[in-house]
């Protein structure tokens, strides 16, 4: 057999291989990605308005206590709860409000992004999504992996509660000075009630007023 | 003249299978090259204006891919959700995983390191030169030809054992 009828049979066994996600999933994502990107450079230029959100997110979260031990927040959509041992538990039942959520978790020490996407791909990494002045710096990836670890302690993190819900623990005394999460989760898988979560994935970026509107 | 929007579609709906084969290819798994191909796509969409005037956009999508697949498992957590609904419950099918491509040629691609599985992917599914190959894995084109030349041994020797040795290239 020649080299090209090798590579021809090879090449011919994955012609049952075909993408069936509809052009428009793929113009949706690219649109929600967009709007991403402009939202994030839209915190940039609002540091009043910022502002004036971090302090409504303080008082609708802290139920008169000290900004520093809010009381539990609770909505519909996520509950966050500091327990004795200062770990915060994240529980997201559906993806809505992201900015509240990420209002909440500053108040509560711990500086965030948060994105919530209405599709159902399985995660992939988006580290091109975080623009580049936001990834967190001078962090080889093993740093990266363990100073995670450290924040959102592993075994689970994400503790599912019920279907369609997810627990996430956060420990803010294990964030160092500068550096915020990126919390991304993502829509039901298809068949499922709309608006479940479906999987949550992080990373690191900077705490700065762009990234994490801190 | 074409709308931004179907200029994209066009592009994608002729693209994404070659692009889907290329990665499985190179990753060895259907669904998580599915989940890379889309992203990658997502994002050319969100960057159409650039990625439209790319000398050949679908390399930029290839590469996009592949570095996220490296990403993915160097930086990112992810942890999914179980899903306890009663659909949920149906066991994964990986019959049809297998059903898609002979499970003795996946064994095969799999076997190779992972760089001549991708240089054989971008040769047998979007027939990129080695100039182009190089540029999409950043690598020199010497060497895309030197990985090349040993995966197609490599395949020889796996698939086709008894087979007299013959070349065309």
């Amino acid at each position: 057999m020649t080299d090209d009828k090798l590579l021809t049979l090879v090449r011919e066994s994955f012609s049952a291989v075909r993408m069936d996600i509809p052009a428009e999933h793929i113009i949706g994502r690219g649109q929600m990605l967009r709007t991403r990107r402009k939202a994030l450079t839209a915190v940039a230029v609002l540091p009043v308005a910022a502002a004036v959100l971090t302090v409504i997110g303080v008082l609708g979260s802290s139920g008169g206590q000290a900004p520093h031990h809010p009381a539990p927040a609770t909505l519909a959509a996520w509950t966050v709860t500091r327990h004795a041992d200062g770990i915060i538990y994240v529980t997201i039942r559906e993806l809505r409000d992201p900015a509240g959520l990420q209002r909440t978790l500053r108040a509560n020490g711990v500086p965030a992004n948060v994105v919530f996407l209405g599709h159902s791909f399985t995660p992939t990494t988006s580290s091109t999504a975080i623009p580049r002045s936001c990834r967190a710096p001078h962090l080889s990836d093993k740093a990266n992996a363990d100073l995670q670890a450290k924040i959102m302690p592993q075994p689970g993190p994400f503790n599912p509660i019920s279907p369609g819900s997810i627990i996430l623990m956060i420990r803010p005394s294990a964030i160092p000075h500068g550096i915020g999460l990126f919390i991304e989760a993502y829509a039901a898988s298809p068949g499922s009630q709309s608006g479940q979560v479906f999987a949550i994935q992080t990373d690191l970026v900077q705490a700065s007023q762009q990234c994490t509107g801190s | 003249m074409d709308t931004p929007q179907a200029d994209f579609g066009d592009f994608y709906r002729r693209c994404k299978d070659d692009c889907l084969r290329t990665v499985m290819a190179s990753v060895g798994n259907r669904d998580t090259a599915n989940d890379l191909v889309a992203e990658a796509f997502a994002r050319a969409w969100a960057s159409w204006r650039t990625v439209s005037r790319h000398p050949a956009p679908v390399a930029w999508v290839i590469r996009t891919a592949l570095n996220a697949n490296v990403s993915r498992w160097r930086r990112r957590r992810e942890v999914p959700v179980p899903d306890l609904s009663p659909a949920a419950e149906v066991p994964a099918d990986d019959s049809a995983v297998a059903d898609l491509v002979d499970p003795t040629i996946m064994a095969a691609l799999m076997r190779l390191p992972a760089r001549q599985r991708q240089v054989i992917a971008l040769r047998l599914f979007l027939d990129f030169d080695t100039a182009r190959t190089a540029e999409v894995l950043a690598i020199a084109p010497g060497t895309v030809t030197a990985h090349l030349a040993r995966a197609i041994a490599a395949l020889r020797a796996d698939l086709m054992p008894a087979s007299p040795q013959e070349s065309s290239l």
